[in-house]
């Protein structure tokens, strides 16, 4: 198995267990979309699978080692990488330094030059403020350099905390274009995305959590088409028969 | 006035050096290390132990200050720091900690050197340059020199070395440092040894420009928070601009009103800054 959660607790700090006992596998190669209430324990769970929060109980394996409780570096080193939803970039250096931090443990500096024009390449918009600091982009922009500056690793999975939070429609759609590419470079995707139906779209298989706990899976059209998860998730009307 | 000037920038350099630790520490870990006064006077007592009893030269006496100090950060850090990661108010137990720890070490001190003043004396502390009608103390010049040289060299660190990097990263931005990979435990013990290291330097400077006891360090402590509030908290060239400002502004204020007025310069500025700017010259606006 690729990533087998069995049995996670997980809370923060001296406060109460956010997890409760969650279980989940993933597989290889497809994108994963969790979908719950508020509270519900999504964001909690990357970062417990991200080495950002420590598990109180269970296991976290991946491809069959026990890398529960790591430290965020550790777990980068496997190639499992994060990216949560808080603005986390580097807001004084610019759009290029940024990207060069994302290999932050990659030694050889050349290879860490190919990646960076590389990732210029594919994201012109990045290239052409590779001067700028990132702190005066826009949010959208700022959400393509996050994405950017997590391939610069080579990741193996990647887990995407809220990517459209705050984003107009149109800087949302590019930044889901890219998502949808992920699974294409080899990269499993574990996506937390509070539009349900975006999020959905661009997923194999979706997990709905609740009170720390996973309530149901399946195939992310089947829930897509689901109304019992369009009342509760989407907004929709519920349907009277 | 080009003389108070100069005087004033040469005694900004020294001071620039002392508060550029702290405010390494406090950009980094969000440390107010309270502390930072007593290692500087522990330094001192080095310097003066190694001028009296082996003839070692202040400046010679770096080699062995820094690389001491910075073993006691990183002791002291591991020690006693990552018990408090956990707490909800970090910052302010951090305060309290290195009160407690600034304490002890004033005691220690007063027990083991008593409260006699002290101060290294070599020879060129009593000499000066004369350009003109200019007076530019050996001692003073030096020490400025040395200062700045460290500062530089620790920007070059911070700018250029994959350590650095994980510095600055820190500083700018903690949860974004630990998703690239900066191993934050490591980068924290190594930047509070640096912070030490650099109170270790100023300590040796600090044997020869001024006499000094054990109880002097609250003095200095409360001097260097008003040096890194008005460059603003976490800001190298915050420090090193708001260093040489307040000394230039204290030595005019010395010459002007009288040397009894000096230290005031620094306390009105701190409370100037705090109603004008609270985020000092370098420093940005925290959202709330």
């Amino acid at each position: 198995m690729f990533l087998r959660v069995t049995d996670v607790v997980a809370g923060y700090r001296s406060g109460p267990d956010i997890l409760n006992g969650l279980s989940l596998d993933i597989e290889e190669g497809r994108t994963y979309c969790i979908i719950g209430p508020n509270g519900a324990g999504k964001s909690t769970l990357l970062k417990v699978i991200a080495g950002i929060l420590a598990p109180r109980q269970g296991s976290i394996r991946f491809r069959d080692e026990e890398v529960g409780g790591l430290r965020p570096d550790e777990l980068l080193a496997r190639g499992i990488c994060f990216v949560p939803q808080d603005p986390s970039l580097f807001p004084k250096m610019t759009v290029r330094q940024n990207l060069v931090m994302g290999a932050f443990l990659e030694k050889d500096k050349n290879v860490v030059k190919e990646r960076t024009e590389e990732i210029f390449e594919q994201f012109p918009l990045l290239a052409e403020r590779a001067n700028q600091a990132a702190g005066t982009l826009s949010g959208g922009q700022q959400q393509i350099l996050l994405m950017g500056r997590a391939l610069m690793i080579r990741p193996r999975l990647m887990m995407v905390d809220e990517p459209s939070l705050g984003l107009a429609p149109q800087a949302a759609d590019q930044v889901f274009e890219t998502i949808a590419g992920l699974n294409g470079r080899g990269i499993t995707v574990l996506l937390v995305e509070q539009s349900v139906e975006r999020g959905l779209n661009v997923s194999d298989w979706a997990f709905v959590l609740d009170l720390g706990r996973k309530v149901f899976e399946g195939p992310a059209t089947e829930i897509l088409a689901d109304p019992r998860i369009g009342e509760l998730y989407m907004g929709k009307a519920p349907t009277i028969e | 006035m080009i003389q108070t000037l100069i005087l004033g920038v040469l005694l900004g350099g020294v001071y620039a050096l002392m508060a550029s630790g702290l405010t390494l520490l406090f950009g980094v870990m969000r440390i107010v290390n309270l502390a930072h006064g007593a290692f500087m006077v522990v330094a001192a007592y080095i310097a003066f132990f190694l001028f009296t009893e082996l003839g070692v030269d202040p400046f010679v006496s770096l080699v062995v200050t820094m690389p001491t100090m910075f073993l006691i950060g990183v002791v002291v850090y591991r020690t006693l720091f990552p018990r408090l990661e956990g707490s909800d108010r970090y910052s302010e137990m951090t305060v309290l900690l290195t009160f407690g720890l600034a304490l002890i070490i004033e005691g220690i001190l007063g027990y083991v050197f008593t409260g006699i003043f002290r101060s290294t004396n070599p020879s060129y502390n009593t000499d000066a340059f004369l350009i003109g009608d200019l007076f530019i103390p050996k001692g003073q010049l030096y020490g400025s020199v040395a200062s700045l040289v460290l500062i530089l060299a620790l920007w070059l660190f911070l700018n250029h070395t994959k350590t650095g990097y994980a510095i600055t990263a820190l500083t700018q931005n903690r949860t974004a440092a630990q998703i690239v990979g900066v191993n934050v435990l490591r980068t924290s013990t190594i930047s509070f040894g640096i912070g030490m290291a650099l109170a270790g330097a100023a300590g040796s400077l600090l044997s020869y420009l001024f006499t000094f006891f054990p109880g002097q360090h609250w003095q200095w402590i409360a001097l260097l928070l008003s040096l890194i509030v008005l460059g603003g908290l976490g800001s190298l060239a915050g420090a090193v601009v708001g260093s040489l400002l307040l000394a230039v502004l204290a030595a005019f204020v010395s010459q002007w009103l009288g040397s009894t007025w000096s230290p005031l310069t620094f306390y009105l500025a701190l409370f100037a800054i705090l109603l004008v700017r609270p985020q000092g010259l370098f420093g940005e606006k925290e959202a709330v």
